[in-house]
């Protein structure tokens, strides 16, 4: 009787599990979940009622199991309804309470030094900081890309891609799926010395069905929108924009800024004026100030790409596609590579 | 009900970095490694007399081959546009092997490393669904799991070649949480090994290939069963050099990774769950076939409590078996939704 009931649970368990694997791959091709009860009301009604034996079961021994079975159904629940307009009630620092807002001033503090080493030459290390990672997934297609795997794969594509010269020290503040906090990957620019600091991102606009290319340096929000995405993508850390209000106005015209807005101009130039050749819908937001935490906390120019948008499904389906991705790596090589090298002629040109 | 399932071939196929499998309702059984050729010109294409080769055979022939192994670290080094071409082959010659009755539908399941799935399934979906009439894409470790019969209180370390796979089974289809991926696997030995042996012998002559043969055949971890003796080139001569040093370092280098992971993903759960889990550690993989490694992460997860680690009886067919045995539990009324 008993080797019964547990080789009845065992089945159902499957029952459960093969649906489950059903149900991701429908994701997957962006089919609505739950097709199948529409066609086959009974058998539903019969999978339903073993879901609610199951979840009974589970409820039961809850704590051995430790997670309920619609753990994954929630994700996609919380990332459908997800939009920027929430993200400020993000609690700020999910997960890493280590640094606190004494940290605050430390952290937030304006380079006193010249930036002279980073102009031509000089420039060596060049930080890829891929946004999200772990935990932090970022913002979710419908068909569950996540934009901490998409920004990760186009890193290691750049990285690889910068690599080859031969001339440049790459480095990834993340390469794993790991979750990073943003005062982390200041301080990995800070300690590795980097030159320039190139955070990736994918956009997410709810409303709009549309692909847009912007490329960010840190400054006062330009509009009403890119003060949404900053706190999005400011959410992350344990600081809010009021933190920082005053050091927005103080850093007016100092050199990392100028030089950050060239950098900024020339990847916008590269990612736009190549993706647009592919996609003649695509809209050049062109280059934008937002004050984003990554950017105000490294000491070299510094710039965060949103390159694609993952709430359009037709760009989703392109990001799944390795080739779209290393073509993304590609353009934002070509937009570094330009501004380095204007850099270096102006160097030759100061030295001659 | 048993007139239809003669209709259909199941197969369940698992596309590795190194090696990809596939098992089939048929019986049909096959493995070959994950290379795939294309001749890199008309010349090259009379020297080898195929449009296209895999495995060891295009190995061998790679002078003459615009050589790609997909899926390598999710991220393909060489020949990117190619890479789902690749693919595509793979799983054509795979489905082949499996010989479908003409009128016969295919329904598969393909797992792939748990961190290519994240940002390559629609382009695996679309390299693969050519050749098959519905399929189903999962995370390799989980097929593993599923396979042999481990869908509760079970953790799944699956030791690749680009990665080391960690899936936590608890009655429910994995979720992100329960998957974690580290880049210490077999080719990583490989590179630790190739610089040991460059380091112990620097006038030596050997490339990367020689030494994963060598590891492949003389792999293992903590106490040697006796010299391992290998015959390198020097100055264009043949010499014998004792490596059995060198390869315990190597295979050894990926053990703490693994071992902390473990304990990390373990210690998750609480204390009723956890004991249940440390009963049943599986290896899976080609790096589950070094010898004494399930012994010696039995032996250095002793800290968390005493557990039980085995490796499968088979790593090259242990995905794509678990991957047909989901194919052929799949109920009809899902494969044809999809
Ligand atoms: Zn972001």
């Amino acid at each position: 009787m008993i080797s019964m009931i547990f080789r009845k649970r065992k089945h159902r368990l499957k029952e459960s599990i093969l649906r489950g694997v059903f149900e991701e791959n429908l994701k997957i091709l962006g089919k609505p979940p739950f097709r199948i009860s529409e066609r086959m009301p009974l058998s539903a009604k019969k999978i339903s009622l073993s879901f609610l034996v199951i979840l009974l079961f589970i409820l039961g021994h809850g704590n051995s199991l430790n997670l309920p079975l619609f753990q994954e159904k929630q994700t996609i629940a919380s990332s459908s309804t997800k939009n920027y307009f929430q993200a400020p009630e993000i609690p700020f620092a999910l997960y890493d309470n280590s640094a606190n807002l004494s940290d605050a001033k430390a952290f937030l503090k304006i380079p006193g030094v010249p930036l002279s080493r980073t102009f031509g030459l000089s420039v060596k290390t060049v930080m890829i900081d891929p946004g999200h990672g772990g935990s932090q997934n970022g913002t979710i297609g419908k068909m569950g890309t996540k934009e901490k795997d998409i920004t990760l794969d186009i890193a290691k594509r750049l990285k690889m891609r910068l690599d080859k010269y031969g001339r440049y020290n790459v480095i990834m503040t993340r390469e794993n799926d790991v979750t990073l906090p943003l005062n982390k990957r200041v301080a990995l620019a800070q300690s590795y010395k980097a030159d320039m600091f190139v955070s990736i991102h994918v956009n997410y606009l709810p409303s709009r069905p549309t692909n847009i290319i912007e490329t960010y340096y840190f400054g006062s929000p330009s509009d009403d929108t890119t003060l949404k995405l900053a706190e999005r993508e400011n959410a992350d850390s344990q600081y809010r924009l009021s933190d920082f209000r005053k050091i927005i106005e103080k850093i007016g015209n100092t050199l990392k800024y100028q030089e950050s807005k060239k950098l900024a101009a020339s990847i916008q130039k590269s990612l736009f004026s190549n993706i647009s050749k592919e996609d003649g819908n695509v809209q050049n937001k062109g280059i934008k100030t937002a004050p984003f935490l990554v950017l105000l906390g490294v000491d070299v120019p510094a710039v965060l790409a949103e390159v694609s948008c993952l709430s359009n499904s037709k760009e989703e389906m392109k990001l799944n596609n390795e080739t779209h991705r290393e073509n993304i790596a590609h353009y934002l090589e070509k937009g570094i590579l330009d501004y380095l090298n204007k850099g270096e002629a102006s160097y030759e040109a100061k030295r001659r | 009900m048993k007139q239809k399932e003669d209709n259909i071939l199941f197969v369940g196929i698992d596309l590795g970095t190194s090696r990809s499998s596939i098992c089939a309702s048929s019986g049909a059984k096959e493995w070959i490694e994950s290379y795939v050729g294309w001749p890199k010109d008309f010349i090259s294409l009379k020297v080898v007399g195929r449009p296209v080769l895999f495995g060891s055979e295009a190995l061998q022939n790679r002078l003459s081959l615009e050589l790609c192994r997909p899926l390598e670290h999710g991220i393909i080094k060489e020949g990117i546009d190619r890479s789902e071409e690749a693919v595509r082959e793979i799983i054509k010659y795979l489905v082949e092997i499996s010989r479908p009755a003409a009128e016969q539908k295919i329904y598969a399941v393909v797992g792939v490393p748990a961190d290519t799935l994240k940002t390559n399934k629609l382009a695996i979906r679309r390299a693969v669904s050519e050749f098959v009439h519905s399929l189903m894409v999962v995370s390799d470790p989980f097929a593993v799991a599923y396979g042999m019969n481990l869908l509760n209180n079970a953790l799944v370390i699956d030791i690749g070649a680009g990665t080391t796979d960690f899936c936590i089974m608890h009655g429910a289809i994995p979720t992100e949480e329960d998957q974690k991926t580290i880049l210490t696997a077999g080719d990583y030995i490989d590179n630790q090994l190739y610089s040991y042996l460059n380091e112990k012998f620097p006038n030596s002559k050997f490339n990367k290939n020689m030494v994963r043969q060598f590891k492949e055949q003389y792999s293992f971890v903590g106490k040697s069963s006796g010299e391992i003796r290998v015959e390198l080139p020097v100055d264009g001569k043949p010499v014998i050099h004792d490596i059995t040093n060198e390869i315990k370092r190597a295979c050894e280098s990926i053990l703490p990774a693994i071992i902390e992971t473990s304990t990390e993903m373990i210690a998750r759960f609480d204390p009723e769950f956890q004991v249940k889990i440390k009963g049943n550690i599986v290896l899976a993989g080609g790096g589950s076939l070094i010898r004494g490694i399930a012994a010696h992460i039995q032996e250095a997860l002793k800290v968390i409590g005493s557990c039980t680690v085995v490796s499968v009886d088979d790593p090259l067919y242990a995905g794509s078996f678990g991957a047909l045995k989901l194919a052929q539990d799949m109920p009809v009324k899902y494969w044809e939704s999809l």
